[in-house]
């Protein structure tokens, strides 16, 4: 930490003890005590069955959840390193000013809905390939549906990109100009100017937008839901199921914890590689 | 200006509930037209007969997750210890229905309305095969049919065997929605396992036998290889959705989605339903009482008005068209011929009365279930 | 990027071309969202709806669906979260940013979680302890259950935004004299305010869009509008799904414009830094 003053360490903890204590008592506590129920077998001691059974049934939609998130969460990142890319180095006013006041828009449009406008959209009688029959981009008997994986994928990148776009643009922003001046006056590309020199500066906030959309992706229900519920699925559609159909809360509760794993791996490669250097 | 937004805010927020001096709470799972039913139908009407008394109706949801969800909170506050529950009547599915009984969540109060012996179908007594008798009356029944598009399907298939027959010669055009979209999706693959598995019978009335394990295995085989020729659709509401955009000309829907579908214009008129042999279930929608509600008594007035064939035949028939969930021969002489006929108007009563079946008993229908992710979807 | 060897006029089409389909690829979808709030019917084969009317719009906002109210205590509630988000996630940011503190990794993973796990198993249990301790039913329940979800993106962001601050404008402050608290409040709370004030728009539409732990802590004495949102969504009524959305796109885009006026300044340049 090159920002650390030379305050006791409990000056740190007691600031941080008001937002730990509403996340604990109000997060923390609840979890535990539906986490216990993933290892109690019906006498009430321990087991691991619910999750072998979970593996049994649902190996499959963990990878199947794990590759979506993580073809997402690449695609969101070079999205937003594109769009904000422009944003900071693009060369005219109006076009940065539209790109600027167009790619917000998914921000406010909740997940559900998001879900909802995609399933009508990609589908294979939707709007968008109605589009593109109309201006003759493929044959009407090409047109395919998109409510698979995919569909799943277009939904999470449109509603996160400009989430991690508003962090980046932002972070770009407020970089020294000079740098950047310096290396376009040498002649550099713009591509060279924002792969070599901004992205670097802005790597932190990069990465927790990322590892943001990452964790959320993961625990979003509505949209595997709405696009794509059937095998293989994602596991909060699993997860549900089994609280549905069955009232079955250990196994449920087994999968919500290996969903959690995938997010604290996450969160560890994030931790590792950017909050050892300061928050940036 | 802050504060005067934020006293307008508050005021908005508090203005329902400030003159009424109680509030009889009704939370409903479903979809949205059953919250907007009692709200515009049955809240004026009762609150009308009990001054002083506000109807809340609250919606969580459709399918089977939104009567969980309703089980979740009332055993919460069982669990919690509370006094009087925040739920005085609730609207639930079957399956919820069987927990909710044994956890001693609702209490018993059919025969204490004077509209509770109307009832006569057998799922106001049980429900999966558990004893509810007393705590349940259905405020609808609905079916699984099979919707379609005559434009597309000439002459829908009349039997399991016909539609295998009809999906090899038609690929892609008939879908459902699996076992974790929606209760329409799994109530075809029961209805699939009862029709293939020489077992229909037992899996509906008993005994539960663990040696049908093989029987079930070999009629999920079957639908692997039917699968190959469908489409997957996302949820209830999604089979009727490709419907809706021709994406698919057949698919299993609950008869009283497709209806408000219709009202609400997001289905052709035009398309109709069928029911095959050897049938597809269907199930009521319950009205329960929970254990400690609030206000039991009002409750008990709000569901025997519920029930009253004056508001089977103008509520749920007419504005509906769903099945009443009382004998229809109280509800008949209350209607004129054409508004009772146009219930009937692609399936038949006899039709209705044949292939209309239960879902198979909860052990069974955990096994089968189950089986379809093991045999099918592996 | 071929742009800058391209001649002008075609680079222009390019551009022009390429901002075409960005518009198309963020509004298309969203047409959608708009045609279907108006559409009184619209089915196969007719590409786009064929009829148009306000039918359920009525609907919405018929007397007795207090669908205002909804809406007025949904933003009642995002407004008192952010509060609440931002009053405890500038101080553990400032700590988690600046100062020792033990197992900070920890801490940062530990506010994560929210946002990371199926909620539903979670807000069951919380919902069992509300009863108990009576804050189910009440505004401050739900606050509390919004707060506790959205803090990981006030604390996350609020940590880098004060990370980013130049350490050697806090010790020039120090070194003239000025008190730990007048160097917060004075040098390094306002270079953070964007950050934050990105933070606060963050958790304002999170606490906004959320619907399960409203249910389980506020249903049936406390509505909003996402419920309704949600119900009609999954129920595939579009309709009224549509229309929910796009009144609750009021507040969200109001919100984010009364915060950004506030600062008097392009707010969102100096965003998550």
């Amino acid at each position: 930490m090159n920002g650390q003053t030379s305050a006791p360490r409990w000056h740190g903890l007691a600031l941080a003890a008001p937002a730990l204590t509403v996340v604990g008592v109000f997060f923390i506590a609840p979890l535990a005590m539906s986490a216990v129920v993933a290892f109690r077998d019906k006498a009430g001691g321990f087991t691991l069955e619910h999750f072998s059974k979970a593996f049994d049934l649902y190996t499959t939609d963990l990878l199947f959840t794990l590759a979506i998130v993580l073809l997402s969460t690449v695609l969101i990142g070079v999205l937003a390193i594109a769009i904000a890319g422009y944003l900071t180095l693009g060369e005219n006013p109006r076009a940065v000013a539209l790109l600027r006041w167009l790619y917000r828009w998914p921000l406010f449009i909740p997940f559900v809905v998001a879900g909802q406008v995609m399933r009508t959209f990609l589908a294979k009688n939707g709007m968008l390939n109605h589009v593109l029959i109309g201006t003759g981009l493929i044959e009407p008997l090409s047109a395919q549906s998109l409510l698979d994986w995919r569909g799943i994928v277009v939904a999470f990148v449109w509603k996160q990109a400009p989430f991690v776009t508003l962090l980046l643009a932002g972070a770009m922003a407020s970089l020294e100009s000079q740098h950047i001046e310096a290396a376009r006056n040498l002649g550099a590309r713009r591509v060279r100017v924002l792969l070599d020199i901004v992205l670097p500066q802005v790597r932190g906030t990069l990465l927790v937008g990322l590892v943001l959309s990452f964790v959320t992706m993961l625990s979003v229900l509505s949209v595997p839901l709405m696009i794509n519920p059937n095998s293989p699925t994602m596991v909060t559609v699993d997860v549900a199921y089994r609280i549905n159909t069955f009232a079955d809360y250990a196994v449920a509760n087994a999968l919500c914890l290996l969903s959690l794993l995938l997010a604290a791996g996450g969160a560890w490669f994030y931790l590792r590689h950017a909050a050892s250097k300061a928050v940036t | 200006m802050k504060s005067h937004l934020i006293a307008l805010v508050a005021a908005l927020a508090f203005a329902g509930a400030a003159f009424a001096q109680t509030t009889l709470n009704v939370v409903t799972a479903g979809d949205q037209n059953m919250v907007d039913y009692v709200n515009n139908y049955l809240a004026p009407k009762f609150e009308a007969a009990n001054p002083g008394v506000k109807v809340r109706a609250v919606g969580t949801g459709p399918g089977d997750s939104g009567s969980q969800k309703i089980y979740e909170k009332l055993s919460a506050q069982q669990k919690a210890g509370t006094a009087d529950w925040d739920v005085d009547v609730a609207v639930i599915h079957q399956l919820a229905s069987a927990t909710m009984v044994n956890e001693k969540l609702l209490m018993p109060y059919r025969n204490d309305i004077s509209t509770g012996k109307l009832v006569s179908r057998d799922t106001a007594k049980n429900a999966l095969g558990a004893n509810v008798d007393g705590y349940v009356m259905p405020m609808f029944h609905s079916q699984i049919v099979f919707a379609y598009n005559p434009e597309l399907v000439k002459s829908p298939p009349r039997s399991f065997a016909e539609l295998t027959d009809w999906v090899k010669k038609n690929p892609k055009q008939f879908g459902y929605n699996g076992v974790k979209g929606g209760m329409s999706g799994v109530g075809f693959v029961t209805g699939w396992v009862s029709a293939y598995s020489g077992i229909g019978d037992k899996l509906e009335k008993g005994p539960f036998d663990a040696s049908s394990g093989p029987a079930i295995d070999k009629a999920l085989a079957g639908l692997k290889d039917f699968n190959q020729y469908v489409v997957m659709t996302p949820g209830n509401a999604g089979t009727l959705d490709m419907l809706n955009r021709g994406e698919i000309a057949m698919g299993p829907v609950w008869v009283d989605m497709f209806y408000t579908w219709q009202a609400d214009g997001r289905m052709s008129p035009k398309m109709k339903l069928a029911l095959p042999s050897p049938g597809l279930p269907g199930q009521p929608m319950y009205y329960v009482i929970p254990a400690k509600a609030a206000h039991a008594q009002l409750a008990k007035k709000f569901i025997e008005l519920a029930e009253s064939p004056e508001v089977q035949a103008d509520g749920i028939i007419k504005q509906f068209n769903w099945y009443p969930g009382i004998d229809p021969q109280y509800v008949q002489p209350k209607l004129d011929q054409t508004a009772w006929n146009k219930l009937f108007t692609d399936v038949s009563p006899q039709d209705l009365a044949r292939y209309g079946r239960p879902f198979p008993l909860s052990p069974y229908f955990k096994e089968i279930v189950e089986g379809y992710e093991r045999v099918v979807l592996k | 990027m071929n742009a800058l060897t391209l001649p002008s006029p075609l680079r222009a089409l390019l551009r022009a071309v390429l901002l075409a389909l960005f518009a198309f690829a963020i509004f298309g979808p969203l047409l959608n969202l708009f045609l279907w709030a108006f559409a009184e019917r619209w089915y196969f084969p007719s590409k786009l709806p064929l009829e148009y009317g306000l039918t359920f719009w009525y609907r919405v906002f018929q007397p007795r669906g207090n669908a205002l109210a909804s809406l007025g205590t949904s933003v009642w509630i995002a407004v008192l979260t952010v509060f609440l988000s931002l009053a405890v996630a500038v101080p553990a940011g400032y700590a988690l940013a600046r100062l020792k503190l033990p197992w900070r990794s920890a801490i940062l993973l530990v506010f994560l979680l929210p946002q990371a796990v199926p909620n539903l198993p979670v807000y069951v249990n919380i919902a069992q302890v509300f009863y108990q301790i009576g804050l189910n039913g009440t505004i401050v329940g739900v606050v509390l259950v919004h707060a506790s979800h959205g803090l990981v993106l006030a604390v996350w962001i609020a940590s880098a935004a004060f990370a980013s601050v130049d350490v050697s404008l806090e010790e020039a402050a120090r070194n003239l004299g000025a008190s730990a608290w007048t160097c917060f409040r004075t040098v390094t709370l306002p270079i953070a305010a964007p950050g934050l004030i990105a933070s606060a728009i963050f958790v304002f539409l999170e606490s906004l869009d959320e619907f399960t732990g409203t249910y389980f802590v506020g249903v049936p004495d406390v509505t909003t509008l996402p419920l309704l949102m949600f119900n009609a969504s999954m129920g595939g009524n579009y309709q009224i799904a549509s229309i929910t959305a796009l009144l609750l796109l009021i507040p969200s885009i109001g919100f984010m414009l009364v915060v950004e006026r506030f600062l008097k300044a392009d707010v969102l340049a100096m965003v998550g830094r």
